[in-house]
Formats: C-alpha cells, sequence, structure tokens
C-alpha cells in the first residue's frame, strides 16, 4: 500500500455531477424538478450573488434548495491577500450558509486587491514559503468562523513571477495540508495555466494530495494562439476531457460540474454535456477497478 | 511591509496605471513567446471590461442613452476615480451618479437616468418583508383608525425627478427613439413588487401624501391634510383610495 492511500479520507462523498446555477436557468430547473426529467444532481452558486439583502435571488435559491444540494463558491474571500481578512464579508457568507445550508463552501487561492479595494479579478500568488505561511494563517481563521474546512481553487493564470520558488502544484498542497483544507479542482484550469506557463497538467494533477479534492470544475475558455484566457463562455474541449479522465482514475468519484458564465446556452446543452462528464467518470472509474 | 505585500501592492498599482507602474514589470517571468508586458496585459484588460460589463449591468438605459462609445469612456473615467471597495460587483456602481455630475453636468438626464437605474437595482434586492394586508386592515377597529401608522416596504423609494426620466427609460425599453430630454417635475415611486421592481410616476398630491405617511404621519393627519384643497369627505375618500391602492401594490408592510 502506498503512503497516500494510507491516508485518512478527508472528503464528503461525490454529490455526482452538478452545473453552477444561472439566472436564465431558475424557471427551467424549477420546471422541470416536477417533472423528473432534469439530470442535474445538484447546483453550486455564486456565493456573492447572494449576499444581498432579499428579493429575486434569494427567493430562487431557497426554491432550488428545496430540491437539490447546493455548494457554496465565492470569488471575493482573497485568501492570499495581505490586506486583513474583511470581517463582513465572512459574516454574510456565514449567515448564506446558515440560509442554504450548503454542502460546502469554496473560493479561489488567490488575491483579489489590497489597501481596501477589490479588482474583481483571481489574481496570481507567488508560490513561495512566505505566501504559504500567510495563506495558512487565513485559511486557518476562516475555517474555525466557518466552522468548517473550506474548498481552494487553483486559478488560470496568465503571468507568473520570478518570486516563487515552488510549482503551483506544490504550493496547492503546502497550503491545503498546512491548513487543513480541501481542494477544488479546476481541470480546465491546470490545462489553461498548463498551455500559458508551458508545464504538463498531468504532473499538477499527480502533484495535489488526493484525500483533499472534493469537487472538480470543468469548463471551455478562448485560445489565443500564444495563450489561453478562461472566459468560461465555450464547451468543454477534448483535451480537457481527457485530463478530467486522468484525474477521475487518480482521484476516485468527485463532484464535478461545469461552469458557464457566458454565451448560456438553454439548460438543456449543458445537461447533455454533463452527461459526457458522467460516461467519462463511469468509464474511468471500470477502467480503475 | 512584507516582500508579499509590496508584490501586491506594485501589482495592483499596474493594473491601475500601467506606465507609473512599469516597474513591477521586473518581478513576472518575460518569455519570448509572450511577453511579461502581454501576460500583464491580460490582467490590465480585463480589470476593466469586467467592471464596464457589470456597470452597464446595472445601467443598461444610460449605457442606450449616452451609446457604447459615450459610455465606455464615462464608465473607465469611472473605474479611475472611483476604485471599487466592494466584494460584491453589485454594489460597483454607486458613484455613478455622483460621477456624472461631475463630468457630465451639461447632460442632467444622464445624472437623473443613472439615479432612476440605481433606485431599481436597490428596489430588486432590497430585504424582504411582509405585506401589511386589506385582511390585517380589516381587523382594525374603526376607533383606531385615526391614530394608524405605516411602515412602507424595504424596497419603497420616492425619486423627486426634475426631467422625463421614466419616459425616456420606457422608450429605450421598447428599443424605441426616445423623446427629447425635459424639465418636468415628475417624482417616481420605485419599489419590488411580485419580485419585480416596479415604479410609477406621482402626482404631487399623492407624492406629499407619501412623505407625510413615511415620515410617520398617521391616517387621520393624513385626511386633515388633504383637506386644505378638499372637502372633509373627499379627503376621506381620497386618502382611503390612497390606502388602497398602497396596499394592493405590496407598499405597506406589517408592523
Amino acid at each position: 500500500m502506498s503512503n497516500t492511500q494510507q491516508l485518512p479520507h478527508l472528503t464528503s462523498p461525490s454529490l455526482g455531477f452538478g452545473l453552477g446555477l444561472r439566472t436564465e436557468h431558475y424557471h427551467p430547473i424549477l420546471n422541470s424538478k416536477f417533472s423528473e426529467s432534469l439530470k442535474v444532481d445538484w447546483f453550486e452558486v455564486l456565493s456573492e450573488n447572494y449576499m444581498v439583502p432579499g428579493g429575486k435571488p434569494l427567493y430562487f435559491l431557497d426554491k432550488i434548495r428545496e430540491n437539490y444540494p447546493v455548494v457554496m463558491h465565492g470569488v471575493s474571500l482573497s485568501i492570499g491577500s495581505t490586506t486583513p481578512l474583511d470581517a463582513d464579508y465572512l459574516r454574510d457568507l456565514r449567515k448564506l450558509a446558515d440560509r442554504i445550508q450548503p454542502a460546502w463552501i469554496s473560493d479561489h487561492l488567490c488575491w483579489t486587491g489590497v489597501h481596501g479595494q477589490n479588482m474583481h479579478d483571481l489574481l496570481p500568488l507567488p508560490y513561495t514559503e512566505e505566501t504559504a505561511k500567510h495563506v495558512v494563517e487565513r485559511v486557518g481563521i476562516v475555517q474555525d468562523y466557518l466552522g468548517r474546512r473550506i474548498l481552494l481553487e487553483n486559478v488560470s493564470s496568465y503571468a507568473s513571477y520570478i518570486d516563487s520558488t515552488m510549482t503551483e502544484w506544490e504550493f496547492i498542497t503546502e497550503v491545503a495540508e498546512q491548513a487543513d483544507c480541501l481542494l477544488l479542482l479546476d481541470v480546465n484550469n491546470i490545462y489553461v495555466s498548463g498551455y500559458n506557463h508551458q508545464f504538463d497538467a498531468k504532473v499538477f494533477i499527480d502533484g495535489v494530495p488526493k484525500n483533499r479534492v472534493q469537487q472538480i470544475h470543468l469548463a471551455g475558455h478562448h485560445n489565443h494562439g500564444d495563450y489561453i484566457i478562461d472566459t468560461h463562455d465555450a464547451p468543454v474541449i477534448d483535451p480537457v476531457w481527457d485530463l478530467y479522465e486522468y484525474a477521475i482514475s487518480r482521484f476516485g468519484a468527485v463532484s464535478t460540474m461545469i461552469e458557464r458564465d457566458d454565451h448560456i446556452p438553454e439548460l438543456a446543452v449543458l445537461v447533455e454535456e454533463l452527461q459526457i462528464a458522467r460516461d467519462i467518470a463511469a468509464k474511468s472509474l471500470e477502467v480503475a477497478a | 511591509m512584507s516582500q508579499l505585500a509590496k508584490l501586491q501592492s506594485d501589482f495592483q498599482a499596474y493594473l491601475m496605471d500601467d506606465v507609473k507602474g512599469a516597474a513591477f514589470k521586473a518581478h513576472m517571468i518575460d518569455d519570448e513567446k509572450v511577453g511579461a508586458k502581454k501576460r500583464l496585459g491580460i490582467y490590465v484588460d480585463a480589470y476593466r471590461l469586467r467592471i464596464i460589463e457589470a456597470l452597464a449591468t446595472t445601467y443598461p438605459k444610460l449605457k442606450a442613452l449616452l451609446g457604447d462609445d459615450l459610455f465606455e469612456i464615462t464608465a473607465r473615467a469611472y473605474i479611475k476615480q472611483f476604485p471599487s471597495k466592494y466584494r460584491n460587483m453589485r454594489w460597483v456602481g454607486d458613484k455613478m451618479q455622483t460621477h456624472l455630475e461631475q463630468t457630465l453636468s451639461q447632460h442632467p438626464i444622464a445624472v437623473e437616468m443613472a439615479a432612476f437605474e440605481w433606485a431599481l437595482g436597490l428596489a430588486f434586492d432590497a430585504e424582504d418583508a411582509p405585506n401589511f394586508t386589506l385582511q390585517d386592515l380589516a381587523a382594525i377597529l374603526p376607533e383606531d383608525w385615526a391614530n394608524l401608522t405605516f411602515r412602507f416596504h424595504p424596497s419603497y423609494h420616492l425619486l423627486p425627478l426634475q426631467h422625463n426620466v421614466v419616459q425616456i427609460w420606457n422608450a429605450l425599453d421598447k428599443e424605441e427613439i426616445p423623446p427629447n430630454a425635459l424639465q418636468t417635475n415628475a417624482p417616481c415611486l420605485i419599489w419590488r413588487m411580485d419580485l419585480n421592481a416596479h415604479f410609477r410616476s406621482l402626482d404631487t398630491t399623492e407624492y406629499a401624501a407619501l412623505q407625510s405617511i413615511v415620515e410617520g404621519a398617521s391616517f387621520g393627519t393624513l385626511c386633515e391634510q388633504l383637506q386644505e384643497n378638499a372637502s372633509e369627505e373627499d379627503a376621506t375618500i381620497q386618502a382611503a383610495q390612497y390606502l388602497s391602492g398602497w396596499l394592493n401594490d405590496g407598499l405597506i408592510t406589517k408592523a
């Protein structure tokens, strides 16, 4: 038995195959539930979109939560920022979690601004011991406050620091193990960053701790030739599906979802795309068995 | 300042102004294939484009009114003047009215359009509150009517507009050519009903009546106020009609 297999199993059982909840799909989701025709096992919601006082967003979220498991995914925790953690943000995050009881809460391993500003982007961190120590300390505070382990997601990046002293996967591993948090592995982001920084995406997948990957993201992107921009506005491409198969063969059954943030098609189109993930995962698990 | 803090501060400064902050580029790997400047340029562009898109979502009719080019110039200047301090993109456009007063003061219609669309947004996701219904009203004892006061829905907003903004908004919403901007005293009531933001123009009497009630005046005081321009009977009927309309619109909530 290898060392990895002896590690405690930290993740929850897979929720199956989900989609990012988008306003365009509120009505089709609620209508199709009653005919039980919708093959979506769970939804991921963008936390900030529902950290509002009331009205339509929370109304529909409550309705959908009545019928589906939901996970919360944030973009503004700014876990890697050197500006102190935002207490109001954390309070609102916990309030939303209390309301909808998500299966888990995730955000990105990045920073979004300093000096009280928010750049509304997932900015890359230098992969150094100093950064890892800083992030670990903050993850600890957040996890204590929320009373649960959080998931951190690898971001797509376009530039890398000369200051980095380790690879992204080494950095992620150090943070996850030291902070005792979980991981949301975005397979598309691994592909995008691998293309942009010329590393082997499979080495990345092999490099992260197997017992901490709780969720997988899949998405489409835009290839500009010399570099790729992570746009979430297109179907998942074949090389990313191949990487997904590789990831499942390593991590086993992991909750998987497709993100589409622009050029959002009809729900049925995404459900069909999700079926590809189901088929690939089934095949990969069969081979592994 | 730690090394990480310095890097982040310089990175952010670069995103705000890549000429002034150019020295930061030296911290990025500069390859032959893409190059550090182009790589950082992806972040520089994304920062602005993402906020411009958010502003266009908050202010769709302001964008239609100004046209794509002027809207983009306005949005870029706005981003420079008012960098976001919000975790939620929802609030990024909160200073647009101030910004337009400073930069497009020759177009007061644009300022008021921004105020109107911002108020629509506030109504959309304002706090929820249970409605006060006709049944609740029926339970009020006759002797209590004169002292009856009301609480308005959190989404309720009175906007004292000085131009025909609502007509222009409606025309733009139907993708029709909007009427010319005209100065007119056109107070507007904005609120949420059945999950959607609603609005309607008010005559000066109803505007004054709403203002009094919101400030805590009782139903009896409202009747007295309306008697200044009508008989006691007509004033009472008018007050009852207002109240019934406000109830039907879901404007009044349980105390």
